[in-house]
């Protein structure tokens, strides 16, 4: 297994955003749903090896990342598209693909390659040379995906990867997320059901830090059947397994 | 960083991160601005001083330093600020390299550039400067001190920019160092001998005298120190940054286990270095002392070896009334000679008239008059002072100033020990009338008062004496001074006397 959660918690001063989640995870898509504030996020960023775990055992890539030399490893073997991508304007979209790769310590030989190949998986061919701040917002998004994946990934993490993405775009996204799948733990968080359902071979409905729900998409909508909220079958199991939560926590 | 190291694969070439920084460093705006700043204010301050290869070299740590250190540590703190103000930190927490490398090229970026542009300024004004200097070197210790002054602005910016993240910490910072540099030159107090510590330390350093450096060794003491210093406070920056929990041993992260413990330790043991490195620098400028002919020294790091005169063979104008002056300023003998050649023809004779004038270290008392037939000018800040160019010291009010400081030095006997003083009047009108023989114009004297009241022979009354000795012939101007050269030198003959 790629990912090994065991009982992870992380806490904010007194606020819980993860509050004892255990997971494992192997090679294929994976969707992280749930409302706004329901831990996603903060799941990812453990993963992502930007935070530490309050408490729990945190296993990536069959390696114990609170090791430095272990987390080095994990961390060339990573991709990660946080939710607010952060970048610098002047550069191109080229060198900002290839300061990344540099930073995760590519073999020089390799970057220019990798470069190229990673901005043309994303449509960006045309605008390689283009300055960020010439860019769009879906482009960026583009570019942020290109820096993910220039190192050939075993584990990538999406933060919300199709926010700001056209329709067109985002079908274009979610072949590209399928593709990626084939090769690598591809960790999707998002709000937008229709991605999981598109993209995702398994998908983990999270609520008040917790995963309530584990199954494959179909199953998740099977959750929703009678059930009257939502547009989409998937969308009426997530409603669904949502509100059954909710009781049980009031009860 | 032991295991980080160990699994870097082989090939990686921290200098492509490098070229990218390069290539985006903020410095670049600044450029165009500090061209234009360097040329109006170091520049041009340069070619207007003598050149002579110790004064040229003030220009470095009196006007580059602050042209360039304000620029360097505003930009610094652009960039160190850069991954705080972009939000680009969770995206960089996930790479491989450690945050202080990463850090530490984004520092090495902006620092190539200031670094290159200083140098550059420094090329310019030292090319310039051994295109006129007629004797002597390139000092290298304003340059050493200036190098670290404007990596230490850059350390001091980077490192406020990365603790504090925002638009406003460049402009603050770089206005903290313009308050810096003037609090600096406010302590060194130009032109005092009796400077404080801190005036010791800044490297706006007092330059006495227009021929420091040429007649004796400027001591390297004040400048190890003022290395030292610098360099301490470069170092606690460094270790600054190594302890900040964004860019070292902090605790953010995962991979801050071992490696964040290291980069701590690595962190306090700079600060410490820094801090006893500056300390040390601080107690040893606080023993600094002056003396006129070797400048600033600090006992504990002078060598006496240092403090003897440089061996030199003076530059001589050999026809008639010889004259001669260090080479170092040889383009000024032209002037020199023309200035003292009429004059001391009209003296010649008589009773202790000299028969040669050579140039003297500042600071150094003439010999008296009477007793050497040698007129020493040392040229601290007479009338005729060497601070001017050797294009500036071609004009007649110029040259007139060295004939009355010559000819007032034969009149006046003995120099006087004490200051203030003033010729009597009868050696004024002596000083006006022979300056009239020779065509010069009217000598300046300062008027003596007491209580605001001026005493002593007026202008108008020195002039009139002076008129009636002109009338004479020079054959009995000649006589009447051999006769009573020792008395007017001894102050023992009045206006009234004058024939």
């Amino acid at each position: 297994m790629n990912i090994e959660l065991t009982d992870i918690t992380r806490k904010f001063g007194r606020n819980k955003a993860v509050d004892g989640v255990s997971l494992t995870v192997g090679p294929g898509v994976f969707g992280l749903l749930g409302p706004n504030g329901a831990g996603k996020t903060s799941l990812l960023r453990m993963l992502a090896t930007v935070l530490p775990p309050s408490s729990g055992t945190l296993r990536l890539l069959d390696r114990d990342p609170a090791s430095p030399s272990a987390c080095a490893q994990i961390r060339r073997r990573l991709g990660y598209l946080p939710q607010n991508l952060g970048y610098y304007q002047s550069f191109t979209v080229v060198e900002f693909v290839e300061y990344f790769a540099l930073l995760k310590e590519m073999p020089p030989n390799r970057v220019p390659k990798a470069v190229a190949a990673a901005v043309e998986r994303v449509d960006l061919g045309p605008k390689a040379k283009a300055r960020l701040r010439t860019l769009s917002g879906g482009m960026l998004r583009r570019v942020g995906i290109a820096q993910a994946i220039v190192n050939d990934p075993e584990l990538l993490l999406f933060d919300e990867p199709t926010a700001g993405l056209d329709p067109e775009q985002r079908v274009a996204f979610r072949t590209l997320m399928r593709d990626l799948g084939q090769t690598a733990t591809l960790v999707v968080s998002t709000h937008l059901v229709e991605d999981v359902g598109a993209a995702c071979s398994e998908v983990a409905l999270m609520a008040e830090g917790r995963v309530v729900f584990r199954g494959t998409p179909e199953e998740l909508t099977a959750q929703g059947e009678g059930h009257g909220v939502g547009d989409s079958p998937l969308e009426r199991g997530y409603s669904a397994v949502l509100t059954a939560s909710r009781k049980q926590v009031a009860a | 960083m032991t295991a980080v190291a160990v699994s870097r694969p082989a090939g990686f070439r921290p200098a492509r991160l490098l070229r990218l920084e390069i290539k985006h460093s903020p410095f670049l705006w600044a450029l165009p601005v500090l061209a234009a700043l360097f040329y109006y204010d170091t520049y041009r301050t340069s070619v207007g001083l003598p050149p002579i290869w110790t004064i040229r070299a003030t220009v470095v740590t009196d006007h580059m330093i602050d042209d360039f250190s304000v620029f360097a540590a505003g930009l610094a703190a652009w960039a160190g600020s850069r991954e705080g103000r972009r939000k680009t930190g969770d995206l960089l927490a996930t790479t491989v390299r450690a945050a202080w490398a990463r850090r530490a090229t984004v520092f090495a970026a902006t620092a190539f550039w200031t670094l290159l542009a200083f140098l550059a300024g420094v090329a310019l004004v030292y090319v310039q400067t051994a295109i006129q200097a007629t004797w002597g070197g390139p000092p290298l210790w304003p340059v050493a001190v200036g190098v670290l002054a404007v990596v230490a602005a850059c350390a001091i910016g980077f490192t406020a920019g990365t603790l504090f993240p925002g638009r406003f910490t460049a402009p603050l910072v770089a206005v903290a160092v313009l308050v810096l540099d003037y609090v600096g030159h406010g302590a060194a107090d130009t032109g005092s001998t009796t400077t404080g510590t801190y005036g010791v330390l800044s490297p706006a350093q007092p330059t006495l005298a227009p021929d420091v450096g040429v007649f004796y060794h400027v001591a390297p003491d004040v400048a190890i120190a003022q290395v030292m210093f610098i360099g301490g406070v470069i170092i606690v920056m460094a270790g600054l940054l190594a302890l900040s929990p964004v860019t070292g041993g902090g605790r953010r992260g995962l991979s801050l286990g071992g490696v964040g413990k290291r980069v701590t330790v690595t962190g306090a043991v700079l600060v410490a270095c820094g801090v006893a490195a500056s300390a040390t620098a601080f107690s040893l400028a606080g023993t600094a002392q002056y003396a006129s002919a070797t400048g600033w020294s600090i006992p504990a790091l002078h060598d006496a070896a240092s403090d003897r005169p440089v061996p030199y063979t003076p530059v001589c104008a050999t026809s008639g009334f010889r004259v001669c002056i260090h080479p170092a300023f040889a383009d000024y003998l032209p002037a020199v000679t023309a200035a003292l050649r009429p004059a001391a023809a009209e003296i010649a004779g008589l009773p202790g008239a000299p028969v040669r004038a050579e140039q003297v270290p500042s600071g150094v008392l003439p010999a008296t008059a009477g007793t050497t037939s040698v007129f020493q000018y040392p040229q601290l800040d007479g009338l005729a002072s060497l601070w001017a160019s050797p294009a500036d010291v071609n004009t007649a009010s110029w040259q007139d100033g060295l004939q009355q400081d010559f000819l007032t030095w034969f009149v006046s006997g003995p120099p006087p020990q004490t200051a203030p003083w003033v010729p009597t009047g009868a050696q004024q009108a002596l000083v006006t009338a022979l300056m009239a023989e020779t065509g010069a114009g009217t000598p300046l004297f300062a008027q003596p008062d007491a209580n605001g009241q001026p005493v002593g022979p007026t202008p108008a009354q020195v002039g009139a004496a002076a008129t009636r000795f002109e009338s004479l012939s020079k054959a009995a101007q000649h006589d009447w001074l051999a006769t009573h050269i020792a008395q007017i030198r001894a102050g023992g003959v009045t206006l009234a006397q004058i024939p």
